[in-house]
């Protein structure tokens, strides 16, 4: 293993040590084992909540993106692991202005039970919440089972909309609403030239051989749709938009805002030569461009590879998206 | 006289203390079908609950929300949450009360197999705990009297067992053994036996 840090045990709260230090305009620490990102201050009275939570490794996801006109407040767990169910509640608990509080994750077993069992503890203490999950990572299970597909860097989205939907000052039921159609308006998929190492076990995620790439791999290594020959950026990308297309055809005059994802390696440098080939395929569809994003959005840690996320926009969501929000690693 | 906070924390502690004796049966059975962890769980469990006793509030539901807080805080396993999902349905059920009367047992039962079948995404006949939950509420149904329950219920489960036995698992990992479990008891169902077995 060679990697930057300390103790791998102190990996994560190192982290967020130096992260509130880097940026306390936009983040506090707070609730059981400081696990609990919040954004400084109270919550807002009357503003619904929005709280997501997941495993570490993600940066930006899930931590970065509390912030004004995101989220709310975010448990965090160790290196791609759930948070624990108290972590969960602090996080609920410290979003809630009195409005409700929307739980907005990734569809992960681990992350579901314990956010369920959250909501029953703090229903007892008179906070409701709703629940959205994200489920954009098209090569995770087939259009029939599609509630069962695993959320990825689309979530970043769901965070910008419903976050720019709960500063507007609308209700719980409202904000669900807009975040429901912002997961479900969202579609990606990847592809990784290398694993990462998760620090506590100190071993790569899963091994491929040195000019190989997997299309379709998840975000914790999990098994992709095809392993191959690595080939040129333009046919790469050319079968990453083929598999979100397929999924969901491009009509004419559609509006999309596509994301084109370091997985935490790969250079910005790469990622331009792969958006031109987005931006064509698009527009041979007869799908109009709006707000593309290019840059480290969703991570694995140190993972060579990139992610493609289209986001099919109406005038609500194009609305919610252009919205100011603010936080360390994104500003709009 | 009606469940109140000391009859909780009576039952809670003989339970807790019953599974310290259960402990490697219940690790020895699991480590044939799943981890082996499963008495580790309801150790590890019981004893978190044990240091939450003497600070429980007078209200029943508050009480098992506690106690359920309790359980998921150390055991990580899914056993653990499901059993900690049981308990948070029934504190909902009670909350505010300081009095719940014995004839509400098995709709608290019917409750907890309800919510636990929902988040662990299982069926009736898969043969886990849910069978047996499931058995217990509908043969308490009726009853008022906490040794009539708990008779009924002990009888109800090990029917239960009896009856699924040479079954073979049909999700989770014990599914993966599906063969290897024809023949043995699942280890969820034994672990419900023993907490009811602990209470008497």
């Amino acid at each position: 293993m060679k990697k930057i840090l300390n103790d791998p045990f102190h990996y994560v709260d190192e982290l967020l040590e130096g992260l509130v230090a880097a940026h306390p305009e936009f983040y506090r620490r707070t609730g059981i084992g400081g696990r609990v990102i919040a954004r400084p201050g109270e919550a807002r009275p009357g503003k619904v909540g929005i709280v997501t939570g997941g495993g570490s490794g993600h940066l930006p996801v899930f931590t970065g993106y509390v912030g004004k006109g995101l989220l709310d407040a975010c448990a965090v767990g160790d290196v791609f692991a759930s948070p624990s169910v108290d972590q969960m509640a602090d996080a609920i608990r410290v979003a809630n202005g009195g409005a409700g509080v929307l739980r907005l994750y990734g569809n992960y077993g681990g992350d579901i039970m314990n956010f369920d069992m959250a909501g029953d503890i703090v229903e007892m203490e008179d906070i409701s919440t709703t629940t959205v999950l994200l489920t954009d990572d098209v090569a995770s299970a087939p259009p029939a089972e599609a509630e069962k597909r695993r959320g990825v860097a689309g979530m970043v989205y769901a965070f910008k909309i419903a976050g720019a939907a709960a500063e507007t000052g609308a209700d719980l039921g409202e904000v669900t609403r807009i975040a429901q159609k912002a997961a479900d308006a969202v579609r990606s998929t990847g592809v990784a030239l290398t694993p990462c190492i998760v620090p506590q076990a100190g071993k790569p995620t899963f091994s491929i051989a040195e000019d190989e790439m997997e299309i379709g791999m998840g975000i914790h290594g999990e098994p992709g749709v095809r392993v191959g020959k690595l080939e040129p950026a333009d046919r790469i990308a050319g079968e990453m938009i083929d598999m979100i297309l397929k999924d969901r055809p491009i009509r004419p005059g559609d509006r999309i805002s596509p994301l084109v994802n370091s997985l935490g390696a790969t250079p910005p440098e790469e990622l331009y030569i792969l958006y031109r080939t987005v931006k064509q395929r698009i527009e041979a569809a007869g799908g109009e461009i709006v707000m593309p994003l290019v840059g480290r959005y969703a991570t694995s840690m140190e993972m060579v590879g990139v992610s493609f996320t289209f986001c099919w926009l109406d005038e609500e969501l194009e609305t919610y998206l252009k919205a100011p929000a603010e936080c360390a690693f994104w500003r709009v | 006289m009606p469940l109140t906070r000391d009859g909780l924390i009576a039952g809670l502690s003989a339970v807790a203390d019953h599974m310290e004796t259960v402990a490697d049966v219940l690790n020895t059975l699991d480590g044939q079908l799943g981890d082996g962890d499963l008495g580790v769980t309801m150790v590890r469990g019981g004893r978190e609950v044990k240091t939450v006793l003497a600070d429980l509030p007078p209200e029943i539901g508050e009480s098992l929300m506690k106690v359920a807080q309790a359980f998921t805080r150390v055991s990580g396993s899914s056993y653990g949450t499901l059993v900690a999902t049981g308990l948070m349905s029934a504190a909902k059920a009670t909350r505010g009360r300081t009095e719940v009367p014995w004839s509400e047992v098995s709709g608290l039962l019917n409750g907890a197999f309800e919510t636990m079948k929902a988040r662990g995404k299982a069926e009736l006949g898969n043969k886990t705990v849910l069978d047996t939950l499931d058995a217990a509420a509908k043969a308490t149904n009726g009853l008022d009297d906490p040794r009539a329950i708990l008779a009924a219920a002990r009888k109800a489960v090990a029917e239960t067992m009896d009856r699924m036995r040479q079954t073979p698992a049909q999700i989770g990992r014990a599914r993966i053994f599906a063969d290897k479990s024809i023949g043995l008891d699942d280890p969820g169902m034994v672990a419900f036996a023993e907490m009811l077995k602990g209470l008497g």
